[in-house]
């Protein structure tokens, strides 16, 4: 996941975030000023006209009227409607003040709840264009045409600003002023802060990728890791153990057969499409029919040469592997349902026969034993793979750290893929190590 | 819009949070100022001066515990630090209403329910649209009560029903407002997150290829390249000599190391290993447990970024990382850093301990001298 949102992506988020805040304080405001005019039709005590009710019900339709032309800017926010908004905003103010600067009203001043909500919604309004000086703009032409049109009202009206009590004189509105300044300053600081280099310094999002590809690498890291290690160094140790001398050929063999599989390709890349490169000398079932391979007649048959041999759909299953452990000497019984490996995705497919493979080295190397039986068994959405031996065996929970084959190789390899592995071995009795792979396609 | 009821701009765009710090404190000062200024415009109306004295201690007690709250090294704020704000409010607005009944004749110079709005508004950053939606509503709820029971003194001849919407409305719609900006702010932030990390998912492909071949650069594949020629020159000759088997012997050593080496090191050295190549600064990590692996993405990305911080322009001379206690809860992350050429301002520091917060690892900033210190305790 990323962290928050970055630079140039938060100034629009906010401004939206800042808008839709003054919309919803303003419906509020309004629906309230709704409700006390509905109240004073039901309850029939009101100001201004002579009825009561009649009046009440005018300033119902005056605020119904502010109400509409908010609720469309809010929907369209262009210039004309906010122009168009601010005028309806300013007749309601006019008409209001004008209702409670008559005789018989009970408001001491135009300072007061009835004239302060559609003043706040007026200065709530949003308006059209983008940024915090546009937004203070609109906010303070809606504070000054409603404040504007209250002075105006009661001048017509012609009552004193020094009126005597019990007539309405005009008074800024105090609550109108103090959204204006609450709007001017939210907006200021949300301009400011933005300019300072807080979220840019702080690169959370930088860090974000920076990591994500940290891991990737690690990751390859660690095929690259495995990869050197199944071909480069048994070969290394052969030599370092034999001393001087003839090369013998099973060494020399081994090594072109590891060189032909690894040279001259990008091999930390994930090999999904390499096996199409291979040479059907390296891979041919032709030569792993011919050897010490039993893997009995009905699996022998499907081992058979394919002519585009890979290792996705067409490939003789594990046919690389069975390749190694011929080339060591091993001789190994393929059982159970070797075709279930088809099913396989093809990167899962090579990560489970390089794992495999593995599996039989180590046989080669641990176990002192020539002989090794494979058992492919298919489950519904996987596909498991014993690799027995009747070996030396070994304490499974004494295994060394620096077992890289087994950790890495085998382990690493299948739990990369979503698989899990199993290792059963007791010294003296053999090993037997159980890989099961999802049979779908990974997320990478 | 349901996913989000329980999210804040805190949690999803943790900066945002930090940035929005002395906006609450305006809102706290504003709001006691509010109660102070009107209890004195209101002063012949008051009958109970302890109860007018409690009303403004209760709302600035509301207002402290708000701002306080809010701070980088007390993040994240909680549903229950919202509660206390809101309780300590409408205590200061029952103790005004005590402090003048019978003799309040405007509800429009009240500041109990004034404060309690202009605090609900300020914590919108902190709180989700849920939290603070049921909040002004309970909020609206126990004023509204108060304005009834304001209605038979006052000088306004309007139903006692008005009354009620009148104290209602100024915490009920600055709460509107503060639950407007909290859902969109994290539906916005949370959809842009969405796009973001499908559009890395489209692009990782062809990342994976050019780290792939970076990789090549990387000491396992140099060793390779060793290692490879060696075994081609054996493959073609007829024996083997001692000073081949040495050489098989040393390279084989050397193999095991780097992959030994390899195997055990994480992302977190990967990262150690760019900063001290790219920039010149000794970036050393101490984790034999490789507990940096345990970390979640985010909390990655938040480490990454302040050793990337400390590191840029050279304002430390060299960064030490180390992690104690494993895997386990409660284990500590300690991250230590020599001042270099830039000053190492605790301030700055704690905007990262406050990401930290937000992904679930407490952090504390210490420093001595020269030197800055950053535990982090990872909780999970």
């Amino acid at each position: 996941m990323t962290l928050g949102l970055p630079e140039h992506l938060a100034g629009a988020s906010l401004n939206r975030a800042l808008t839709r805040a003054g919309h919803s304080a303003a419906a509020v405001c309004l629906l309230a000023a709704m409700v006390l005019a509905a109240a004073s039709v039901i309850d029939g005590r009101a100001w201004g006209l002579a009825d009561p009710r009649a009046s009440a019900t005018l300033v119902l339709a005056l605020f119904a009227a502010q109400a509409l032309a908010q609720a469309a800017l809010a929907r369209w926010p262009t210039v004309t409607l906010t122009v168009l908004t601010l005028m309806v905003g300013a007749a309601v103010a006019f008409a209001l003040t004008t209702l409670i600067v008559m005789a018989g009203s009970d408001f001491e001043s135009t300072d007061n709840v009835l004239l302060a909500l559609p003043r706040i919604a007026l200065v709530l309004l949003g308006g059209a264009g983008f940024g915090s000086r546009i937004a203070i703009t609109w906010a303070a032409l809606g504070w000054g045409m409603g404040e504007a049109a209250t002075l105006l009202a009661v001048a017509l009206a012609g009552a004193s600003l020094d009126g005597p009590a019990g007539v309405a004189v005009w008074a800024p509105n105090l609550s109108a002023t103090a959204a204006f300044l609450i709007v001017a300053v939210v907006r200021t600081f949300d301009a400011v802060s933005r300019r300072t280099a807080t979220r840019r310094e702080a690169g959370l999002y930088r860090a974000t990728q920076q990591t994500r590809e940290l891991e990737i690498r690690h990751d390859y890291e660690l095929r690259a890791i495995a990869r050197l290690h199944d071909t480069a160094l048994s070969h290394l140790i052969a030599i370092a153990t034999a001393g001087s001398g003839p090369v013998a050929e099973r060494l020399r063999s081994d090594i072109r057969h590891d060189l032909a599989l690894i040279v001259g390709r990008d091999w930390a890349i994930d090999h999904a499409d390499h096996a199409e490169h291979r040479t059907p000398a390296v891979r041919g079932g032709g030569a792993v029919a011919g050897g010490p391979v039993d893997r009995g007649a009905h699996a022998g048959a499907r081992i058979a040469p394919a002519p585009h041999s890979t290792v996705t759909a067409g490939a003789a299953p594990l046919a690389d592997a069975i390749d190694v452990a011929r080339h060591a000497g091993l001789e190994v019984r393929l059982s159970g349902d070797p075709e279930a490996l088809a099913r396989i995705d093809p990167r899962r497919r090579e990560a489970l026969e390089a794992a495999v493979t593995q599996c039989l080295m180590n046989v080669v190397r641990h176990a002192g034993v020539d002989e090794v039986e494979i058992a492919v068994g298919p489950g519904e959405h996987d596909v498991t793979v014993a690799v027995i031996d009747g070996g030396a065996g070994f304490d499974v929970e004494g295994i060394a750290e620096d077992r890289i084959g087994l950790r890495t190789s085998i382990r690493g390899r299948i739990e990369q893929e979503g698989g899990t592995v199993q290792v059963w071995s007791r010294p003296g009795v053999g090993t037997t190590v159980l890989l099961t792979v999802p049979t779908g396609g990974g997320d990478r | 819009m349901r996913g989000t009821i329980r999210m804040t701009q805190q949690e999803v765009d943790p900066l945002g949070g930090i940035a929005a710090v002395p906006l609450v404190g305006a809102g706290a000062v504003g709001a006691t100022g509010l109660a102070v200024a009107l209890s004195w415009w209101h002063a012949d109306e008051i009958g109970s001066p302890f109860a007018a004295l409690l009303a403004v201690a209760l709302v600035a007690a509301a207002a402290a515990v708000a701002w306080l709250s809010t701070l980088p090294s007390r993040a994240p704020f909680t549903v229950e630090r919202l509660g206390l704000v809101v309780l300590l409010a409408l205590g200061g607005a029952v103790a005004e209403y005590v402090s003048t009944v019978n003799a309040n004749r405007y509800l429009y110079d009240d500041f109990g329910s004034l404060a309690l709005g202009l605090l609900l508004l300020a914590l919108a950053p902190f709180c989700s649209w849920g939290a603070l939606l049921v909040a002004g509503a309970l909020g609206a709820a126990v004023v509204a009560i108060l304005g009834i029971g304001t209605a038979g003194s006052a000088a306004t001849a309007a139903p006692s029903f008005s009354f009620a919407v009148v104290n209602a409305v100024a915490v009920f719609a600055p709460a509107a407002a503060a639950a407007a900006y909290s859902a969109t702010v994290v539906s916005e932030t949370l959809a842009w997150q969405r796009r973001t990390n499908a559009a890395a998912l489209e692009h990782e492909a062809a990342m994976r290829t050019g780290i792939a071949r970076s990789v090549q650069q990387g000491r396992v594949s140099v060793l390779s390249r060793e290692v490879l020629p060696f075994l081609a020159q054996v493959m073609t000759a007829d024996r083997i000599s001692v000073a081949d088997a040495d050489r098989a012997r040393g390279l084989a050593d050397a193999l095991r190391r780097a992959l030994k080496a390899g195997i055990e090191s994480t992302w977190l050295d990967e990262l150690a290993a760019t900063v001290s190549s790219s920039r010149g600064i000794p970036v050393t990590v101490h984790d034999d447990e490789a507990a940096a692996s345990l970390l979640r993405d985010e909390q990655r990305a938040t480490i990454t970024a302040l050793i990337a911080w400390l590191t840029d322009e050279r304002r430390a001379s060299s960064v030490t990382i180390a992690f104690s206690g494993g895997a386990r809860s409660g284990s500590r992350i300690t991250l230590a850093a020599r001042e270099g050429a830039g000053p190492l301002g605790r301030r700055d520091i704690e905007r990262f301990t406050a990401v930290a917060r937000a992904v679930g690892m407490r952090g504390e900033v210490s420093s001595a001298g020269e030197n800055i210190r950053v535990e982090f305790r990872h909780d999970g």
